[in-house]
């Protein structure tokens, strides 16, 4: 030995057990906050990357722009990329179909959301990009590649070669009207009257500070709001503060609780040693030098815990990527997720882990610089400092013979450990919760989505269906089709006439109408007063009513049981923009309960002369079950009552209709074709040959062809969704691991205590009651602080969450429960290993160690 | 010239009804080169003049002088650092590092003062206190009389003023016991060291040159020469 500074090793090394429990303590940290911020980082650029390709990538927009300002733009030194796109006229090629070639300039189809499947970008005015969907209609019936004539953009015709194919519109296919897109030069930009410019700012440029002015530039201004928020650089000040706060209290939690997990492990160790500490003050040791050894040991253990931890939070968000997309994410491979290695993470990781380290260390060397050498050689055991404080109530653990009051006096004595021991609890039960309920909320507004992005195709014979007389769609194609491979399932489109739910007066949400300034009107039948909404009114076939179930909130959403009890599926949550704010908010229409009444009426304006105004067509219905949002379609309404119903119910109502309406509401529900999901992963190919092949049999057969689109979507949805659950399994994991961790700390400096309770007749079952009872009440106390704290600050995110997007906040039980349980569960389990291994060990042994 | 002088130290500990007086204006001052037992009742203040002694605690009054410096003068740092180099420590429970071997443990002051010890000096000391095969021991592979060697090893290592021990041989039995009072007095003569030890042992009195006599704080005799009588 040539300094005293090498006892910091020796410490370090001859209570291996201890060193390696503190390492562990600072790696479980480390890994904790850069897997955090590893994921963290990737739901943004994931969230990013989705509204680049949905919205295009460009910051700011101007339309009706004239070369003028085309120029402005062009020459403006903040901006980075400038593109112009101008609108052809629209060109009809049969009765039916009609497409617009459009001229867009070289930038323009970088930033505007355009997306190639195959081919490439025109590079000439005499190239051409056009969707799928529209090659079987054009002029010659062109292939990619081929030629075709159309109406230029300068209303002329011309002929062009098809460079590439555009991923198909569902909203073109559906108003049966393409878009084609050929090169414009810059010099011909700079000369038109009138076109849209897509601009993005340059790198670095702060963009939320710049806007304003480009703003004021023009009236037809318009920012691409969606992309800009991921930036965080939102136009509203309002989301831009917002979201700072929220990932500020976000890193600010895992921060704090990183340092207080690694001053908890180097606390306990320097408690345990205070004597060692005095003792070597008596030798003449000054304050610095106890410091400085204090300090060496926190060094080493640094040096060793923070790589070993960056790797584990890296191996183990991995790791349940890999396990997750290996076990039923097949859609996805291990190659289309970037999880990747951000720097600034993983140096912010480090200095994290350090800072904590130090300051851990560092208190606990002040405490044990200044520990009077007196107390040190006076002192038989250790010298923290024991309460004398009398408790008015006896504890609950009284009750559990000697092995309960010995754990309560524990716990009592010596309420500073007790405290160390149970704040690693409290720290991973908020974590947990707060997690979980941020992440749940942050992907239900940025992410989630229902069964209508698994629908690939949609198969639609129009004129058919209108006479109302008999429908292409039968139950044998269907069957048919459902079981093509590759197909998930195959969902009946009906004709949904207009309806109007009336709901009883008392049950409308008298929010909705305070905030959103919406009055229904009132109508009244008999002694009823009703308000008269427009319902989003659906019927559903057996299929879609299974896939309903998932959304249950209460209720059924078994076809004949609603048959049976005259019943309807509602959905009453809706998101609708509030009065005085631009943020939507999501809230309840109606407070219906199942087994509540309401009326379906059709519309009393139906009709140029409003002839029903009247006498009402209305049947009453029973609310058989409430969805928590719709399964199809978009997931909220805005101010519409979803209303959900069988065709018999449907038909109890065309019965009533007069016979100049029956056009409308044909006595039979009537099928207009259906939508089919495709299963994950499959090959949507051959699945598109056969419905092609089918609708060339059916009159004015067409399919609506969303393959490519839904595979993105679907794709980006799982990967949220793998993302969300690998983010809440890490915390959950690195939580447990804390727990044991410091559960088994506590039990291992307490060996000697152990070895004469022993000694002094204790036997090993009520040795293991004790320790078990205070790992028990551990758990109890750490999970409800860790509750109450978890809940507040969960609620705290609420309210900025709410600046965001108006919703009612929902208590995180799912998330709490977990938590609790699992804090509980595992401080009890964590007891048994070190117990049994005590037991076992030698007594002498155990009363020698000096500690 | 006296290499200890103890001026009127006074000690209370606590306030009001649970004020106690451990030591009431002492005074004495002690030779170079003289083996002194402080004696007296559990409780009578021994172990409280021993820290004053030793300067680990502070004096509620009094002065304490160790080689002509005042040591409750000195700040808290350059007492730490007089502590180290003028006073060794010997205690009742050995007091060992248990991470550190027995050459380790003693040569620890050193160690602290950033110094190379007297490769020389430290064998010889082992030698002299019967360690040579147990250098590379650790605390708990030795016994206790082992153990209280080792201590005093270490408290001779820097070559002190004075060496304070408090019940050095109270958790030993008697042979380990006369061992470690036979140690003491070597250094002594040997070193021509300063020993001041406290005890209940009345053969650790019978050793001494010089017996302090403490009752309820106060010095009630001082008795010179009893080894001699």
């Amino acid at each position: 030995m040539k300094s005293y500074t090498s006892l910091a090793g020796r410490y370090l090394k001859e209570q291996r057990k201890r060193s390696i429990l503190t390492v562990v303590g600072i790696v479980l940290s480390v890994a904790l906050i850069s897997a955090l911020g590893t994921m963290g980082q990737s739901i943004q650029d994931n969230l990013l990357q989705r509204a680049i390709y949905e919205n295009g990538s460009y910051h700011f927009a101007y339309s009706e722009a004239d070369s003028k300002l085309y120029g402005e733009m062009k020459n403006n030194a903040l901006l980075d990329r400038v593109g112009a796109i101008h609108d052809g006229p629209k060109t009809k090629l049969d009765d039916t179909f009609s497409i617009q070639v459009n001229e867009a300039s070289e930038e323009a189809f970088g930033l505007v959301p355009l997306h190639l499947q195959e081919g490439q970008w025109p590079q000439s005015p005499d190239e051409i990009v056009v969707e799928k969907w529209i090659l079987p209609y054009l002029p010659g019936a062109p292939k990619p590649g081929g030629e075709t004539e159309l109406t230029g953009p300068d209303g002329k015709p011309h002929r062009y070669r098809i460079s590439g194919i555009l991923i198909n519109s569902a909203a073109d296919q559906h108003s049966a009207s393409s878009s084609a897109y050929t090169l414009m030069r810059a010099e011909k930009a700079a000369s038109l009257p009138e076109m849209t410019l897509f601009m993005t700012f340059r790198p670095g440029v702060d963009i939320s500070d710049h806007l304003p002015e480009f703003q004021s530039k023009s009236e037809t201004f318009s920012a691409n709001n969606r992309v800009l928020s991921y930036m965080g650089e939102s136009t509203n000040d309002n989301t831009n503060k917002a979201l700072t706060v929220i990932f500020g209290t976000l890193i600010g939690l895992v921060v704090l609780s990183t340092a207080a997990v690694i001053y908890n492990a180097f606390h306990i160790s320097v408690l345990e040693r205070i004597r060692q500490f005095g003792l070597l003050r008596t030798l003449g040791a000054t304050p610095r030098q106890i410091r400085n050894l204090v300090l060496r040991e926190a060094t080493t253990l640094a040096l060793i815990g923070i790589p070993i931890g960056l790797l584990c939070g890296w191996g183990a968000l991995w790791l349940v990527i890999w396990l997750m997309v290996a076990n039923g994410f097949q859609i996805l491979q291990m190659e289309s997720f970037q999880l990747q290695w951000h720097n600034w993470i993983m140096g912010g990781s480090v200095a994290v882990g350090l800072v904590s380290v130090y300051l851990a260390a560092w208190l606990p060397a002040r405490k044990a610089s200044r520990v009077s050498p007196v107390e040190a050689v006076k002192g038989a055991g250790s010298i923290v400092q024991e309460s004398v404080r009398r408790s008015r109530f006896p504890s609950l653990l009284q009750g559990f013979g000697i092995g309960g009051k010995m754990a309560a006096k524990n716990i009592r004595r010596n309420r500073t450990k007790f405290r160390i021991t149970t704040f690693s609890v409290v720290v991973s039960v908020t974590l947990f919760i707060v997690f979980h309920y941020f992440i749940r909320e942050m992907f239900e507004m940025t992410a989630a989505s229902n069964e209508e992005d698994r629908i690939a195709f949609s198969v639609y014979g129009y004129e058919m269906s209108q006479n109302g007389t008999k429908s292409f769609v039968t139950n044998d194609m269907l069957k048919k089709i459902a079981a093509l491979p590759g197909v998930d399932d195959v969902y009946s489109i009906y004709q949904t006439p207009l309806v109007n739910a009336w709901i009883p007066s008392a049950k409308i949400n008298p929010d909705f109408s305070e905030l959103t300034g919406i009055n229904f009107e009132t109508v009244t039948q008999g002694s009823e007063s009703y308000q008269e909404a427009s319902a989003y009114f659906k019927l559903y076939d057996a299929a879609r009513f299974r896939e309903a179930e998932r959304y249950l909130v209460s209720g059924t959403t078994d076809p004949q049981k609603l048959d049976q009890d005259n019943a309807v599926v509602i959905v009453q949550t809706v998101k609708t923009g509030l009065r005085d704010s631009e943020k939507p908010a999501i809230m309840e229409l109606s407070r219906l309960k199942v087994g509540d009444k309401l009326k379906l009426a059709v519309p009393d304006d139906y009709g140029a002369e409003k002839p029903r105004a009247k006498e009402r067509i209305a049947i009453e219905v029973t609310v058989g079950g409430i969805l928590s949002q719709n399964p199809f379609d978009a997931r909220y309404q805005r101010t519409d009552l979803s209303v959900i119903a069988t065709e018999g119910i449907y038909e109890k109502l065309a019965k009533l209709v007069p016979k100049e309406l029956q056009a409308d509401y044909p006595a039979r529900a009537s099928l207009i074709g259906f939508d089919v999901a495709l299963a994950d992963g499959a090959d949507a190919e051959p699945v598109r040959e056969q419905l092609n092949v089918l609708a060339r049999t059916i009159p004015n057969g067409r399919v609506i062809d969303v393959a490519a689109n839904q595979k993105e979507a679907r794709q980006f949805t799982l990967q949220m969704q793998i993302f969300v659950y690998g983010f809440l399994t890490v915390i959950g994991l690195i939580g447990s691991l804390n727990i044991i961790n410091t559960v088994q700390t506590n039990l291992l400096l307490r060996r000697r205590e152990f070895g004469l309770l022993q000694a002094v007749g204790m036997t090993g079952g009520q040795l293991k009651r004790m320790a078990t009872l205070e790992g028990v009440w551990m758990g109890l106390i750490g999970g409800f602080w860790g509750l109450v704290a978890g809940t507040a600050i969960s609620y705290f995110l609420y309210l900025q969450l709410d600046e965001l997007q108006g919703m009612p906040f929902q208590f995180p039980w799912l998330g709490a429960l977990v938590a609790c349980v699992f804090a509980f569960g595992v401080g009890l389990l964590s007891v048994q290993g070190p117990l049994r291994r005590m037991a076992k060990a030698n007594l002498i042994d155990e009363l020698r160690e000096d500690g | 010239m006296n290499v200890i002088e103890a001026a009127g130290l006074s000690k209370i500990y606590g306030k009001g009804s649970t004020r106690v007086e451990a030591l009431r204006d002492v005074s004495f001052g002690v030779a170079q080169g003289e083996f002194v037992a402080i004696v007296g009742a559990s409780g009578s203040g021994k172990s409280t003049l021993l820290h004053l002694l030793g300067g680990l605690d502070r004096p509620t009054s009094g002065e304490v002088y160790i080689d002509g410096e005042n040591l409750y003068a000195l700040k808290e740092k350059e007492r730490a650092v007089f502590r180290r180099r003028k006073i060794g420590f010997i205690f009742q429970s050995f007091n060992l590092i248990p991470v550190l071997n027995v050459e380790e443990n003693i040569q620890l002051p050193l160690l602290l003062d950033h110094r190379q010890p007297d490769k020389g000096y430290i064998r010889d000391l082992i030698a002299t206190l019967g360690l040579d095969n147990r250098r590379k021991h650790l605390p708990s592979e030795l016994s206790g009389g082992q153990q209280q060697r080792v201590a005093i090893g270490r408290a001779l290592a820097y070559k002190p003023a004075i060496v304070l021990a408090d019940e050095p041989t109270g958790n030993l039995d008697s042979a380990n016991g006369r061992e470690v009072l036979e140690l003491l007095k070597l250094a002594v003569r040997q070193y021509h060291q300063t020993v001041i030890v406290i005890s209940h042992d009345m053969n650790v009195a019978a050793e001494a040159d010089r017996v302090l006599r403490l009752q309820d704080g106060r010095l009630v005799s001082d008795t010179r020469g009893v080894s001699r009588v």
